[in-house]
Order: structure tokens, then sequence, then C-alpha cells
């Protein structure tokens, strides 16, 4: 009932697949829930009632935590904070200002938001922990302020809070409520699930995997990431407005940081980056936390209070130690187990498909802001010092606009730290790149990836969760548009298919069509380092930067890239390319420039720069006088 | 009014040695693993409430405190080889997730045991002391005296001993630290050994005065990583400074403003410093990246 139910070669489709081919996991789970919760309320027992609805308000923190652990790569804990913001907001706003429900709802939710975006601001720029603890830190905060404020009522919170009404029928027992609140879980699940699939979400899974490669191709993470933040405090906080809708009360208790933690668990049990698996979750801790709180008096005699936290604790460390994927992982490796379940094709099926032709079938398209002659990519008094290690020193370099120009010199020479500094990897310590006219450098890779400027990497960074045709994909982001908002409302499948399609007749023009639905990791080196390439191209870059494109390829593959390189330039393309290949790079090189300990010694036409005999002596290690004189002596021989 | 002040002072220098013990132990365990232990505060409220069980139980309260500080110490070298070490790949979230777990474990464990009431273990000998007309409580000499003593050792043991300065291989280089032959197994494991011991120390000695509560250790580990971030968790220095600095600045939070607002000063600081100053009071940047 899962995104495993998806077809597995979507791109044959046309780009407007049916509504239920795409929709079908969705439909079928969101259709079990709606039947699940109309019969619940005629047969279940009050206490069993209890669980359900308590289940179902959980269910919306549950959702926005696991969008924020499993797309932003960030863990929340404090999402009870948010929880506890939306309820109190939503109970002020109708005891206080007998505002409508409807306003006072939303209120409740933006509040939340609001906090969240003034948190994320900042914090989002941090890596690791810090988020973690700094929402810990916002629980204690919002449990402090709410006891002591007045208008929270400070320890007692706030009481009577009217029930709601929907078409003038009084939402008065449990059985209403859960017809009440199922509307919005489902709609919620449902935004949630559009958005994991989105442009977005797969941005944001493919930043898990590789920050760097998907920055490259023009993803602003921080900002991304700041966005699902705030979601995902909006879904707590709707969350906080039904508890406060049907508890009648909120106190800070609703802040409480054991709360986040078995919102936490929710996500944890349901297995991270799973929607399904957050409302799973979410009953499940309801059922445990309700089954603790009867065994453990039984076994302890005289035990009260939280006492079902002894089962959360052993069991969110059981769930990473044994099955860190959680539910949602044991349900995929059964259903891979079951006999009618399709099998994926063998993935060394193409591995066989070699073929002597190095003709490419179809070119990429590129994209040509600049006449060719014209300068694209600027250099000028690049330098990188680390400590007293002056890495990168004082190089100027122009790039002419649909040329080749080849960056070579001896290990350790700064090649690859040159290429970070002009794709915004690395900040220069002086001196500027200019691209197109705009200074790129010192910027995040996003943005030189915006202007046009993509780039493959030494050591692949491959989107290791993702297959061929994936990864490929996320090359085209630059080109899409749908935001998150679009994402979540889920309209944005013609804008999709037609990537995906795109993302197709790129792997066809380097003979990877048969790997395209292999899981990426699976592929041999060779073909990883091809496929980056057409992830590159995918964005229709109008400066592509190769790090050592050859490396690890066979001597056919090495050829189809060297004519696919040739055609691209001669389409416009402009290229700029590391690599240890020297012969290759002098045959395909307009321009070679050799750096030696970090100094650019070298930069003219190939011919040149192989007779310049200070190249000579950084790829023989001697100095220049023996060198003259060797080279004299091997004259005078010949 | 200086009297205030100055009683004040005293009191946010006690509390602040207990955050700057903390903020070792964490400090410890982050540089060697990268791992940020939420359970770090159980460990002092699991050594406060052990001894009061075994004072209770009849034992004299040196014996009491030296067998709950042991105690604690084993229990989080358990931890290290039951849990921390069986993840091959440990992200922060994953750490984050599992040492929540040890920890909502090791509150519920306390809860049962103990029962869901405050209490402290009975004051430690000694004699309270006037100067000036600001009164200097005996339990308030040991704590200070105990992150002199425990805190110092630790610092002094990572700057001068062989096996400190293993330790701060291991975090530094730990390629190069195990091929030089440094274990990092029993690196981790003395690095989680250290977090038990000042974590147990800093819960005995306040306990007379702050008390010991089955769910009070999240708190209070979250006052040690406020700490922590302000030494940018590589600096056991700094951190100390920032803990003082921190019990300081809550004192005087609780005196003039109010009581309750005093746990607030902790995050809001906490958030001001990762916003302005993410990397800590730490001067020079160092070779360890956080």
């Amino acid at each position: 009932m899962t995104d495993s139910t998806k077809p597995t070669f979507v791109g044959k489709l046309a780009p407007r697949a049916s509504f239920w081919t795409n929709n079908k996991g969705t439909l079928i789970g969101g259709g079990i829930l709606v039947a699940l919760m109309l019969v619940i309320p005629f047969t279940a027992s009050s206490s069993m009632m209890n669980i359900v609805v308590f289940a179902m308000i959980f269910a919306l923190p549950a959702i926005g935590l696991n969008l924020l652990m499993g797309l932003a790569g960030q863990v929340s804990l404090g999402q009870a904070a948010f929880f506890a913001i939306g309820a109190y907001t939503h109970a002020i706003m109708l005891t206080k200002l007998d505002l409508p429900g409807p306003v006072a709802a939303a209120i409740g939710v933006a509040a939340a938001m609001l906090v969240a975006l003034l948190v994320g601001l900042p914090l989002m720029r941090l890596r690791g922990h810090y988020l973690a603890l700094a929402t810990l830190g916002l629980g204690f905060i919002v449990m402090i302020a709410v006891r002591e404020w007045d208008v929270t009522g400070r320890t007692t919170g706030i009481y009577g809070i009217p029930r709601p009404t929907v078409f003038g029928i009084p939402i008065d027992n449990s059985g209403f409520f859960l017809w009440f609140i199922t509307p919005f879980v489902v709609i919620g699940l449902v935004l949630a699930l559009n958005l994991t699939r989105s442009r977005a979400g797969r941005a944001l899974s493919a930043v898990n995997d590789s920050e760097l490669a998907a920055e490259s191709l023009g993803v602003n993470t921080y900002a991304l990431r700041l966005k699902v933040f705030v979601l995902s405090a909006g879904f707590a906080a709707l969350g906080g407005v039904f508890y406060a809708y049907q508890v009648a009360i909120v106190s800070p208790t609703t802040a409480e940081f054991h709360l986040s933690v078995s919102i936490l668990l929710m996500v944890v049990i349901g297995g991270l980056g799973s929607v399904w698996g957050a409302v799973a979750g979410a009953f499940l801790v309801q059922f445990l936390g309700e089954g603790m709180r009867e065994v453990i008096p039984a076994i302890f005699p005289g035990a009260t209070g939280e006492v079902q936290l002894l089962g959360y604790g052993i069991v969110l460390i059981l769930v990473i130690l044994l099955l860190p994927g959680g539910l949602y992982q044991a349900t995929i490796t059964l259903w891979r187990k079951l006999p009618f379940a399709r099998n994926r094709r063998a993935a060394d099926a193409h591995a066989t498909a070699a073929e002597d032709d190095t003709t490419i079938p179809q070119l990429p398209a590129v994209s040509t802001p600049v006449a060719a002659g014209e300068p694209i990519l600027v250099i000028s008094g690049l330098t990188k010092r680390y400590g007293g290690v002056v890495a990168v020193n004082d190089v100027s370099l122009t790039v002419p606009a649909g040329t080749i120009l080849g960056l070579i010199g001896p290990n350790g020479a700064g090649k690859t730290t040159c290429f970070n500094m002009i794709s915004g990897a690395l900040t220069p310590t002086a001196g500027t790149v200019t691209f197109l006219g705009q200074v790129i450098s010192g910027k995040k890779p996003h943005v030189a990836a915006s202007h046009g400027l993509t780039r493959t990497f030494q050591n692949l960074q491959v989107f290791t969760s993702t297959d061929v045709v994936g990864n490929v994909y996320m090359g085209r982001y630059r080109k899409g548009r749908a935001g998150v908002l679009r994402g979540m409302l889920g309209l944005q499948a013609h804008e999709q298919g037609a990537h995906r399609a795109a993302s197709y007749e790129i792997l066809k023009s380097m003979r990877l069509t048969d790997a395209a639905d292999d899981s990426a990791s699976a592929l041999p080196f060779g073909k990883q380092r091809m496929m980056e390439v057409c992830r590159a191209l995918a964005a229709e870059p109008a400066l592509l930067l190769l790090d050592e494109p050859m490396a690890g390829l066979s001597g056919h593959e090495r050829d189809v890239m060297a004519e696919l390189l040739r055609r691209l330039r001669t389409a416009g393309l402009t290229i700029v390319l590391v690599e240890h290949d020297v012969a290759q790079v002098m045959s395909l090189a307009d321009h070679v420039a050799v750096l030696d300990d970090g100094v650019l010694i070298a930069h003219g036409d190939p011919e040149t720069v192989r007779n310049d005999p200070a190249v000579v002596v950084a790829y023989l290690g001697t100095d220049l006088d023996e060198a003259e004189a060797e080279l004299n002596e091997l004259e005078e021989h010949a | 009014m200086l009297t205030d002040f100055l009683q004040l002072t005293v009191a946010g220098l006690s509390q602040g040695s207990v955050y700057a013990l903390l903020a070792v132990g964490l400090i410890a365990v982050y540089t060697v693993r990268h791992v940020i232990n939420i359970a770090q505060g159980e460990f002092a409220m699991l050594a406060g409430l052990g001894s009061i069980w075994l004072v209770s139980a009849g034992m004299p309260l040196i014996v009491a405190i030296l067998v709950a500080i042991l105690s604690v110490t084993l229990v989080a070298i358990a931890m290290e080889r039951l849990v921390i070490s069986r993840v091959k790949n440990l992200t922060p979230l994953l750490s984050i997730i599992l040492t929540l777990g040890i920890s909502t474990l090791l509150q519920a464990i306390m809860l049962l045991a103990w029962g869901p009431e405050a209490r402290g273990v009975p004051l430690f000998p000694g004699t309270n002391l006037l100067i000036g007309g600001v009164s200097i409580r005996s339990q308030e000499f040991w704590m200070m005296g105990a992150l002199i003593v425990v805190g110092g050792g630790i610092v002094l043991f990572y700057e001068k001993s062989r096996w400190g300065k293993a330790l701060r291989a291991c975090a530094e280089q730990p390629v190069a630290a195990r091929i030089v032959g440094i274990s990092p197994v029993a690196a981790s494991v003395l690095a989680f050994a250290i977090a038990g011991f000042v974590g147990g120390v800093a819960g005995v000695v306040a306990s007379p005065i702050y008390l010991s509560l089955w769910s009070g250790g999240v708190l209070l580990g979250l006052k040690g990583f406020v700490a922590a971030v302000l030494g940018g968790f590589v600096s056991f220095r700094a951190a100390i400074i920032g803990a003082l600095l921190l019990g300081v600045i809550e004192a005087y939070v609780a005196g003039y403003v109010g009581s309750g607002l005093r746990d607030g000063a902790a995050f809001l600081i906490l958030i001001l410093v990762l916003v302005v100053r993410p990397q800590g009071l730490v001067l020079k940047p160092t070779a360890v990246r956080v």
C-alpha cells in the first residue's frame, strides 16, 4: 500500500499518465483508512475508541515529524512544543476572543509555523545535532512560558473550550469526533505523500544521499529544509488544535518532553521517510502506551505515572538496533517474499549489452547564452590557503564559450581545489570567479548551478537511494519550477512526466537505457561515472565542469565519452575538464592549463603546452636547467 | 544589595559546577564517538537516587556515594557496549534517537524503582560559612570542590596522560590513531566511563540541595549541553567557563526576574549562541569539526 507498488517504467507512459496509475497506493490506502474510521465507532469499546481517537490526533504531528526526519534529515525533539502552541493558541482564540472555530484553528496553526520559521531561520543552517537540542530547549521554553503567563492560565491551563459544530451538529462524542478528524488526517496524509514524491521531496532525499551533488544541481538545501521544518510544525499544531477540541482542556503537559518522545517513537516505529508508517506508528504507540499502563502496575505494584516510558525506551532502542527502517522496511521485505510480488529484473542484465559503436544516437540539449569565443568563465587571482599551505596560488584564466579547456597537473597540484572554488563547494581565500558576468565565487553551489554551471565529481557522488533514471532526473531540477506548495497539492505530474521523459532521452544518448531502472548503487563504477555525466547534462548547462571523467572507464567507454564531449562542444557547450589521461586531454582540448603546486605554470593550445619546459619539469620532477639540458640532448640525438 | 548579588553569584557558581561536570561528560563522549549523549543527565539522577536508596538501606553516606558513582560508571560502559557500539553507521540522527531511547529507559527504571517524588541525599559533612554577610553552605563547597578535583583531573588527564592523549588523537585523527595502535573500542569505552563517572559525581554532590528526580535528567543534561555548546563541543576549559557563566546567569534571573523563568534563561542563551556564534567561546579554530 506504499510507493513500492509504483510502476517500474513510468517514463514509457505518456506525460499525462492516468490518475489511477499514479496514485493507486494512496487511493487504496486512504480508502481503507476511511472505511475503518467509518466503522469503528459502531463496533469499538469506549476504551478502544479513546485509543483510536488519540492515535488520529497524534498521527498529524507524527506525519509532520516524519517529513522533517525523512526529507530534511533533521530531528526535532520539540514537536510537542508546536503541538502545544497550536492547542493553546486555538483555545485562547476560542475562549477569550470568541472567534469561529476554523479561524481559531487557522491562527493556531499559523502561530506554530511562525515560531518554527523564527527558530528555523538561524538553526537550519547548522548541521547535525543542533536542531534536535535547540528544539528540545524550545519545548522547555514553551512549557515555562505557558506556566508563567496569565493569558495561558498558568498551571491550570485553559478549560471550557467549546465543542465544534459541523452543519449544526455538535461534535460531542468520540464517534462524531473521529469522523470530524478523519478527513483532516487523510488530507494531511495525501499532502505529505505528494510532497515526498514531488520535485522538492526528491531533491531533499537527494540531499540526504549527497548534499554536495544536490547543491551542484541547483538545490537550495537550506531553503527547502526550512520550508519542511515550518511545515512539520504546522502539522503538529493541527494535531494540537484537535486535541484542544477533544480534551476541552489545554494544560502545560501538552508541551511535555515525554510527548515529544512519543511522537518521535511513532515516526521511528513506522519507518523514517514513510508517511504511512507515521500513521501506523501513531496507532501502535497508542496501543503500546495503553497496554503498558495496564500491565506495568500489575507487575510492579504501586507503580504510577508515566510507566509507559519503559516500553517507549525499550522499543526505541530495539527498533534502531534491529529494524532501523521500522514497519515500512518490514512490510517491504515481507512483500518482496510473497510469491505474487513482481520481481525486479536481474541487476546484471545490462552488463552484457556491450556495443562497439561509438556514435551518439542523440545529443542532449545544451544552452548557449553567449556566442562562441566570448568569455563565459573568468577566473582572476583565485587563491586558497589552508593555514600556511597554499593549495591554489593566484590563478587567473579566461574560458571562451564553445571550447574545451583541459586542466592538468601532477597529483596535489590543486586541480580539484580549483574546481571546488569555481563550483562554489569551497570559498576562495582571495580572487573571484565570474560566470556569465555574475560573480559566483564564495556563494553556495546552487547559485552557480542556477546560472547554468554543472559539474561531476572525482569521487563519485551518486544518489544511492534512487535508481539510475532517478539520478538523471535530479539533473533536471534546475529546469523545473514546482515548489513545496505545488508539490503537496500534486499539481506537477505534467512537469515531472516531461522531465522523466527527457531523462530517458539522455540515458539513451549514453547507451545506459538498459540500466535505467537499476539501483544506482548497484551499477559498476564506470557506468556510475557515465551516469554522473548524464545527470550533469540533464541540467542543460552552459558550462560543464568534469572532474576526471575518464577515470575508471574502459577503453570503449572512453571513446564514447570523448566523442560525446566533442559533439557537445560542436553544439556550443563549454567544458572544463580535469584529467589524468594527458593523451586524451591533448587530443580533446582546445586549450590546456597546467597547474603545479597551486601555480598556473602554462596555458595555451595543446601543442605549445606539450613543449613548454616548465611543464616537462612538473611532470618529470627535475629542475628547469636539467630539463632544458635533457631536452637539448634529446633534440641533438634527433 | 551587594550581599544579595554575591549570594546569588555563589549559588550560581555552585550550580554551574554541576553543569560543568555534565558538559565535561558530554564533550568526552562527543570528541571520541561524535554522539551527543542525551542520557548524560540521567547518569546524575541515577547516582543521586541510587545513593539515597543505599543510605536508606543502612550504608554509610560515603560508601553509598562511591558505590553509586561506580555503578553509574558501569551503566555508562554497558550502554556503550550493549547499544552504541552495535550500530555500524551511527549518523547524528540515529545517535540522538538511540541515546534518547536509553534516556527514556533509564527514566522509566528510576520511576518504577524509586517512585515519582523528588528526594535528596543527606547533606555532606561540613560547616556553613558566613563571609561578609554572604552565607556559603558547606554543600556548595562540595559542589565547587567536585568540579575542581574531578573536572580539573579530567582536563589534566586529557592533556598530560598517555591515555588522555590517545583519546584526543582518536577524536582528531581516527585513522592515524588506529594505525599507531590505539584501539577505538577501548577509547570509546573509556570515554563513556568518564561520562558516567562525572555524571555520577555531579548527581551526588548536587542532590542534597537540588534534589534528585526520575525525570530531572533531561533538563539537567540539556544545561550541560548548553555549556558544551559554549565550549564549541571541543574545549573542556571553555565549556567549564561557559557552565559557570550559565549557572550565575540563571541565579540572577531566578533572583531578580522570577524563579519560574530560571530554566528559560538557559535555552534562550542556547538559541542565541547557536545563532550568533555556533563555534562557541573557543577563540581559535580547531582541527575537530563540529
